[in-house]
């Protein structure tokens, strides 16, 4: 943790009426930090991503990225700002192709008009930069053989490396992967694991990654904060966090092993391999 | 690249001259209007693709929106045009002053229905699926509902182009009204096809996705619906100096649900398929007038069929192109037929 961390949640509570999903939380990211968000299901991990990327605002406290508060902002606006995510139920743009789904991520690709009638030059020569830089991520991260295949064509666990190749065309300071690792096998997983490492590295950005499992996360990441019910009952090394009694008993009830922790819910959602 | 390009348009324009001078010869003036009422349902039905096709929105009120453009394009010709048309004809040859004058009403039109259009969209493009429908499906009513209740425009009465002696409102030209057609077609595809245009095809593929990527979705959402309505405005503008005379009934909700079959038939995704698709439609009940009161039976089952052996639509998602044409000679024969 430096003293200049680029996100800040300060007490951070979510209320859906009754429900507190999450409650005053305190987390604290800095700038190529790689941090797991980790729980049981229904302890607020997916809310507290939404709260950070704007699909929700928060009910108290506070939401600081590079000192500046983003609660409440649309997540448009947020994602320019330099925080992108991948969603836990893969959400590819199907039906485009995966250089298509890179470059309506790349920033300024938002933008049509009178330019895209009239295509002069200047236009022609922006086009063309703007499909390289595309192509130039996908080879970056092994996808550029698909890069003309549809998106919902590509196998399961490409789709997973896409949504992070689109993510990170959008330029983010911060990766936000909601359950990257979700319906893989052992295999699968352990390539994610470098891949993961890899773009923190290569990329030079912020991840922070929700997962159920402990041992995923093991040798990956620099800290692992846990989320029980809302809240958040341990942070710090792996190593210590899979022993601190509360984070076992989260998992397992007063007695466990905290590395049996349950897999997840590993049901592979199968790729859809339409032509 | 350049000099291809420049030899099409040469091209189109030589084939829309042709067209402007050949066929009043050739075809009697009820196939002119068919012809006419075929463009215009044309220019509607890819306007609405814009939206429902390509930003994945569903609208169903299109038709307020030719109501808005017919409205404005008419009453502007009668009550400014009118004069200006006659002092053009004062300087210029009566053809040359036409042709100068014709793009104004439309222009007027196409502006206050893309006004309308900002002002519909603005609070209703916040609503998704089928609310969105219901709201697109009560503007459309209110608007044509406000037109009947006003007096300048003839009201239920209907809205007639009349203009003083030696002063003609009315415009039937083939030419002229396909060129507008084919350059709204383009303008409307070259926004599409472009890596900005990607921005309404992510929207329709997943709008929470598309907003998590820095897309700001209600812009892109609104950009499309003003310019669609702003076509739909200049459809509607074609269609009142076309006919000479508007009515309100010619924009109420079966209008509207026509197009919305046009674009689905035509294929989600597709300007040529909803081009084709209203071609076929408007000119399908025109053909089938012989079987008298079979008529629109046939019609619904010719949709049905359509839909049962394509439901993907004519076209799918794809584009009827020169290049596709070149490359796919054999899948063309089906696409078109």
């Amino acid at each position: 943790m430096s003293a200049h961390d680029l996100l800040v949640l300060e007490d951070v509570t979510v209320r859906f009426g009754g429900l507190t999903a999450v409650s005053h939380l305190n987390l604290r990211v800095g700038a190529q930090d790689l941090v797991a968000l980790i729980g049981p299901n229904g302890a607020g991990k997916t809310t507290a991503f939404n709260v950070i990327t704007g699909v929700y605002a928060p009910t108290s406290g506070r939401v600081a990225l590079d000192g500046v508060e983003i609660g409440g902002w649309r997540p448009s606006r947020i994602c320019r700002r330099g925080v992108a995510r991948t969603f836990q139920n893969i959400r590819l743009f199907r039906g485009l192709t995966a250089l298509e789904n890179v470059q309506a991520a790349l920033s300024g690709a938002h933008r049509s008009g009178l330019r895209d009638v009239l295509r002069g030059p200047a236009w022609h020569r922006h086009e063309v930069a703007h499909a390289e830089s595309a192509r130039g991520l996908l080879a970056r991260l092994g996808l550029e053989r698909f890069a003309d295949a549809r998106a919902d064509a590509l196998p399961y666990g490409e789709q997973r490396r896409l949504e992070i190749a689109r993510a990170l065309a959008t330029g983010p300071k911060l990766l936000l992967l909601d359950e990257p690792a979700a319906g893989m096998n052992p295999s699968e997983k352990e390539a994610l694991r470098g891949f993961v490492a890899r773009v923190r590295g290569e990329f030079g950005i912020a991840i922070v990654l929700i997962d159920h499992d402990i041992p995923f996360v093991m040798n990956l990441c620099d800290r692992v904060a846990v989320l029980d019910h809302g809240e958040k009952i341990a942070e710090g090394a792996p190593e210590a966090v899979r022993r601190d009694p509360k984070v076992i008993e989260a998992y397992l009830g007063a007695d466990g092993e905290a590395a049996q922790a349950p897999e997840g819910r590993a049901q592979r959602g199968e790729a859809e391999r339409s032509s | 690249m350049r000099g291809r390009g420049a030899l099409l348009l040469l091209g189109a324009i030589a084939a829309l001259a042709a067209a402007e001078l050949a066929l009043p010869e050739l075809l009697n003036r009820y196939y002119l209007t068919i012809l006419v009422r075929i463009l215009v349902a044309v220019l509607a039905a890819t306007s609405l693709q814009l939206v429902n096709g390509f930003t994945g929105q569903f609208s169903i009120g299109h038709a307020g929106f030719m109501a808005v453009g017919a409205y404005v394009s008419a009453a502007f010709s009668v009550y400014l045009g009118a004069g200006w048309l006659e002092a053009l004809q004062g300087v210029l040859p009566a053809g040359l002053a036409r042709l100068a004058y014709f793009p104004l009403p439309l222009l007027a039109g196409g502006l206050a229905a893309s006004l309308a259009g900002l002002a519909v969209g603005v609070p209703s493009l916040r609503l998704r699926g089928d609310y969105l429908a219901i709201a697109t499906l009560g503007f459309g009513e209110i608007i044509r509902i406000a037109i009947l209740n006003i007096d300048a425009v003839g009201g239920a009465r209907g809205f007639s182009l009349s203009a003083p002696a030696g002063v003609d409102l009315r415009y039937e030209g083939i030419g002229e009204i396909g060129a507008v057609v084919a350059l709204s077609m383009f303008v409307m595809a070259r926004l599409v096809y472009a890596s900005g245009g990607l921005a309404f095809r992510a929207v329709r593929e997943d709008e929470t996705a598309a907003e998590a990527m820095g897309i700001p979705t209600t812009r892109v959402k609104v950009e499309a619906f003003v310019v669609a309505s702003f076509f739909a405005g200049v459809a509607g503008a074609l269609f009142a100096h076309a006919e000479g005379y508007v009515h309100t009934n010619s924009f109420g909700f079966v209008r509207s649900f026509e197009i919305v079959v046009f674009v689905v038939l035509g294929g989600l995704g597709s300007f040529t398929g909803a081009a084709l698709a209203a071609a076929v439609l408007t000119a399908a009940p025109e053909l089938l007038r012989g079987l008298g009161e079979w008529r629109m039976i046939l019609y619904s089952i010719l949709i049905i069929v359509t839909m049962i052996l394509r439901p993907q639509g004519l076209m799918g998602s794809r584009e009827l192109s020169l290049r596709w044409l070149r490359r796919r000679p054999a899948a063309v024969a089906g696409g078109a037929a």
